[in-house]
């Protein structure tokens, strides 16, 4: 053994890690150091010639990461609501209150046998979820999440935001035809049946909207209701946003319109052979999809990003860099103080706490209210904080409402499905768009 | 006891009777030849003063010398169960003619009787094994079946005895279980 | 095909299944029909296709097997396949002693045990001519009852879970959790009680159970139909039962139905009033019926039949009288050389015991009917034509319990 060997053998654990990283670190640090200064300039130029590429490339990372953490919040968010209106307790092992239970089931997924069954088509097998998974990420491009906050405005948004959603039948479709399996097939039948019959009067009910708009981006039509919450358009198209609903319900395959993978009918209908990630593919597209269809209805119907009253302005004349060197204090004092004084009045009154569990306290109290107050600065300071906020309340509301539905409502049957679609949802999209266009006509000649 | 079930009874099946009428606590025990079971029970089904619209029970039964058909029927013009034995099948070739014909739903009684005790039911349209597997060969609830734990045979003779196709005919003739009951 | 033995194959060897590579993947049987029907079924039509549903489906209760011929996706005719939980109870009975045959009646009906070992004691009582004590009587009613309130709980709530309501079996079963917490306090089990015997009860009521069930029975009323105004009032339950699977009088009563699915077609035939046994006759309750037959009304039967349930109840609670609960019996008990049949009205119907005593302490011949039984084979009847959605409303409503079936 050398002597080399004999000191690592002597060192602890975290000595191992820090010994490991550190050199590590410092080689890709002057690697990195040395890239930038020798090729800094050319990529930055690259990057300034090809803005609206690299703007899209940043936006399509990020709608595609970002659905990861909502799909888990959404997960989450359908165990323990069902559970509670179940009078369950839920899950509750993992995390606080079982919040990171998602996360666990999304690894859990990751590292189960990728399986394909013999008899399947492999190629189409593969594809099938990337396909849905895909459709359903890339309508999040065009979703306005907050003013300055979304991937790409298009003139033609909705129209984009239906054909690309529409695609995901295909990879149902694909699912049920190639897993070489019975009840995948009647689910992926199923589905296709299900989804083509919903898009007519899903896409029906919105030109009422479209007519009123005079505009399909989605941005537009957003801007159009600010103001009160009476702006909004689900008060003049009422029937319009019940029988968008409705559809988007069946679009997502949700209960009472979740034929598509009815257990107690075709055991998981088009999902029944698939494992793994690419099971998890599936199962993460119909929760973003879930979030999709909720965003969507708020941004059509209930004035998306808008508060639902016209908030005062309020500008807060805070410029922190003119503070100067000061600040730097401030940020190391205000901390500390605050503490003390947060922690001062439970050592104080109650004479059983101990001076430490008082500080804790006190911090803790801190954290709360410096959060707070950052996020009420930044609610202020910036619209997009503002817009965000109301747009994810009311989305999740709607998400919420979505769950509420499955842990209520038993399964239709799919003749029944077809019948509501084609006799009843359809007609009263024409009536809709019919009446809608009639007021514009008289009201507006 | 309903005395005068007995009583209608032996006045109108007294010639088909193979054996003495019996009533004991609220059964009236009727017992005819095989042949006779279709006319028998459609008379007792249909006859006005009879009634026996619902069937309560279909048994086969091997007595250790020959092989029964139990149905057991019931009335609202009678208190007492009507159980009609159709007595004296052969044990080598039981068939019995079948009563789908009254009751529908006695398809799968007759099914299981055939599965248990290999009684053959004249008739039934879907006579095949309903409990045990397809190609299975034993009867198991007849007598002669012995259990592979059983202690008149030992288990280390065959590794599934159960699965033994020759396994009624070999057992001896004493240790069948008989009954006169 | 024979092996080296010269034996015949099982279906259990793998090799005959893997003989056929058409095997695999269908659901035709690797041999050729035995018989018409099954000739019959197994000939597909003009765009039909099998789909073999079971023995581990979701919603098939258990361990059942249904294979169906489909037309898209109405049944054109389905084959229910039974035996994958077949235990040979009538086998294991002959050759065990009249008390251990009463053990092995509970697993049948798992969810209504008592209702399995309630005919086995009677077809004994009759064997062995033994009076059962009043009070024995009256417990066994009351208990009975309380069995037959949580099994229609039960069959409620999956029913709402086989259409796709996941909520409604949770509610249920929070009331039953408390029957069977009742009963375990008398009994010792929560699922297989093992509680009658022959010539009575084993053990008499005691404090817990009467202080629990008078604090349950004040609130058991309203929260039972407050957990069912879910599926009540809820337009797409109600949509997916009305008119499915619509069985009439007379085809009940040739398929040889009984309990609520017969009530639910209009024949108001219990057993408790059709032949009365045990203390029924003393008691005052109705035959809640309906005209109408389909998945809907049998449900619905069942909520009248838990209200009358609890009038039982209470009126067994009034009318207990003191006294032992067994008769004095030796401890081998030898009938004399005999038969005896004895049925009684369970939740899902008829359930019967035909014992044959030659004079043995072990039975000669025991025959276990079980209810269920006969309504699984009526699928045949009702589900061709609907969709196979309709099939999971109609398995729901008939409530079949797999373990009696297979015995």
């Amino acid at each position: 053994m050398t002597s080399l060997g004999r000191t690592w053998g002597h060192l602890t654990l975290p000595g191992k890690i820090v010994f490991t990283v550190v050199p590590l670190l410092a080689v890709l640090g002057a690697g990195l150091v040395a890239t930038i200064v020798l090729f800094g300039g050319a990529a930055w130029d690259l990057i300034q010639a090809n803005l609206d590429f690299v703007r899209f490339l940043a936006a399509a990372t990020i709608t595609l990461v970002i659905t990861i953490p909502v799909a888990f919040v959404i997960i989450y968010m359908e165990l323990k609501v069902i559970a509670f209106m179940n009078l369950r307790v839920g899950p509750d092992r993992v995390g606080p209150a079982g919040a990171v239970q998602s996360v666990v089931h999304g690894l859990k997924v990751l590292v189960k046998e990728d399986f394909t069954p013999t008899g399947a088509d492999p190629v189409v097998f593969t594809w099938a979820p990337v396909v849905t998974y895909g459709a359903a990420v890339m309508t999040l491009l065009v979703l306005p999440f907050a003013p300055g906050l979304y991937g790409q405005d298009f003139n033609i948004g909705l129209l984009y935001f239906f054909a690309v959603g529409g695609l995901g039948v295909v990879g149902l479709l694909m699912g049920g035809w190639s897993s070489f399996n019975k009840y995948s097939l009647l689910g992926g039948l199923r589905s296709a049946a299900q989804i083509v019959s919903y898009e007519i009067p899903l896409t029906l009910s919105v030109v009422g909207l479209l007519i009123l708009a005079g505009t399909m981006s989605l941005n537009q039509i957003v801007q159009q209701q600010s103001g009160w919450f009476t702006d909004w358009f689900v008060f003049r198209q009422p029937l319009g946003f019940v029988i968008f609903f409705i559809a988007a319900t069946a679009e997502g395959n949700r209960t009472p319109f979740d034929l598509s993978e009815a257990d107690s009918e075709i055991v998981a209908g088009f999902a029944t052979e698939y494992s793994g990630m690419r099971f998890g593919f599936f199962f993460f597209a119909e929760y973003v999809n879930v979030f999709i269809l909720s965003a969507l209805t708020v941004v059509l119907f209930l004035g998306g990003w808008n508060a639902p009253f016209p908030f005062p302005e309020l500008s807060l004349a805070l410029d922190p860099g003119s503070l100067g060197i000061p600040l730097l204090f401030l940020i190391a004092l205000v901390p500390v103080i605050g503490t003390l004084v947060l922690a001062a009045p439970f050592y104080l009154l109650r004479s059983s706490m101990r001076w430490w569990v008082a500080l804790i306290v006190g911090f803790v109290l801190f954290n709360v209210v410096a959060g707070g107050l950052t996020f009420a600065w930044a609610y202020v300071s910036f619209d997009w904080v503002a817009g965000l906020v109301w747009f994810m309340a009311k989305t999740f509301g709607f998400v919420f409402l979505f769950v509420w539905m499955r842990g209520t409502l038993p399964r239709v049957r799919i003749d029944q499905l077809m019948g509501f679609a084609w006799k009843w949802l359809l007609p009263a999209a024409l009536l809709n768009l019919f009446a809608t266009a009639a007021a514009v006509v008289v009201v507006g000649s | 006891m309903d005395r005068a079930l007995r009583a209608r009874l032996e006045a109108r099946f007294g010639d088909v009777l193979t054996g003495p009428l019996r009533q004991r606590h609220d059964e009236t025990e009727l017992r005819i030849a095989p042949k006779d079971v279709p006319d028998v029970l459609r008379s007792l089904h249909d006859e006005p003063d009879l009634r026996f619209e619902l069937l309560a029970d279909l048994a086969g039964v091997d007595t250790g010398e020959h092989m029964q058909v139990v149905y057991h029927l019931w009335s609202e013009t009678t208190s007492d169960w009507l159980r009609v034995i159709a007595d004296g099948i052969p044990r080598d070739e039981p068939r019995v003619p079948s009563i789908t014909f009254l009751w529908k739903g006695a398809e799968w009684l007759e099914r299981e009787a055939y599965d248990m005790f290999g009684i053959v039911f004249e008739g039934n349209r879907d006579l095949r094994r309903i409990f045990m597997p397809p190609d299975y060969l034993s009867f198991p609830l007849r007598k002669d079946f012995l259990l592979p734990d059983d202690a008149a045979r030992s288990p280390g003779e065959g590794a599934r005895q159960m699965e033994r196709a020759n396994a009624p005919h070999a057992t001896p003739a004493g240790s069948i279980r008989r009954t006169k009951a | 095909m024979t092996t080296k033995t010269g034996q015949h194959p099982s279906a259990d060897d793998p090799r005959v299944m893997l003989d056929d590579s058409a095997g695999l993947y269908e659901s035709v049987p690797p041999y050729p029909p035995r018989t018409e029907r099954e000739a019959e079924f197994y000939t597909l039509g003009e765009g039909e296709m099998f789909l073999n549903a079971g023995p581990h489906h979701p919603a098939t209760h258990g361990v059942l097997r249904v294979v169906m011929k489909l037309d898209g996706e109405r049944i054109v005719d389905l084959d229910p396949v039974l035996g994958y939980l077949h235990r040979g109870v009538e086998k294991l009975c002959e050759n065990a002693d009249l008390h251990q045959t009463i053990a092995y009646m509970d697993p049948l009906e798992y969810v209504s045990s008592l209702f399995c070992e309630w005919p086995a004691v009677m077809a004994y009582e009759k064997l062995l001519d033994v009076k059962v004590p009043p009070r024995a009587e009256y417990i066994r009613v009351l208990t009975g009852e309380l069995n037959r309130i949580s099994s229609h709980l039960l069959a409620m709530g999956f029913h709402a879970l086989d259409l796709g309501g996941i909520t409604p079996i949770l509610y249920s079963f929070i009331e039953r959790d408390e029957i069977v917490d009742l009963l375990a306090s008398i009994t010792g089990q929560r699922m297989l009680f093992n509680y009658f015997r022959i010539g009575g009860v084993n053990g008499d009521l005691n404090h817990d159970f009467m202080s629990r069930l008078g604090d349950w029975m004040s609130r058991a009323g309203s929260e039972v139909m407050s957990n069912t105004t879910l599926l009540n009032e809820n337009e797409v339950f109600v949509r997916r039962n009305r008119g499915v699977g619509v069985m009439d009088r007379e085809t009940a009563l040739g398929m040889c139905w009984t309990g609520p699915n017969l009530r639910a077609s209009g024949v108001p035939f219990d057993l408790r009033r059709a032949h009365p046994y045990s203390v029924y006759p003393e008691l005052d309750f109705d035959i809640p019926t309906r005209s109408e037959g389909d998945s809907l009304a049998r449900y619905l039967l069942r909520i009248d039949e838990v209200k009358q349930s609890l009038r039982i109840i209470d009126q067994c609670l009034h009318q207990m009288p003191d006294g032992p609960v067994t008769a004095k019996l030796p401890r081998l008990l030898r009938p004399r050389p005999g038969r005896a049949f004895a049925a009684v009205e369970g939740p899902r119907g008829e359930y019967g015991i035909y014992a044959i005593s030659d004079g043995t302490d072990q039975p000669f011949r025991f025959r276990i009917h079980d209810p269920s039984f006969l309504h699984l084979q009526s699928f045949n009847v009702l589900a061709p034509g609907g969709l196979i959605a309709d099939w999971m409303a109609i398995n729901a409503s008939l409530d079949p319990i797999m373990g009696g079936i297979d015995k």
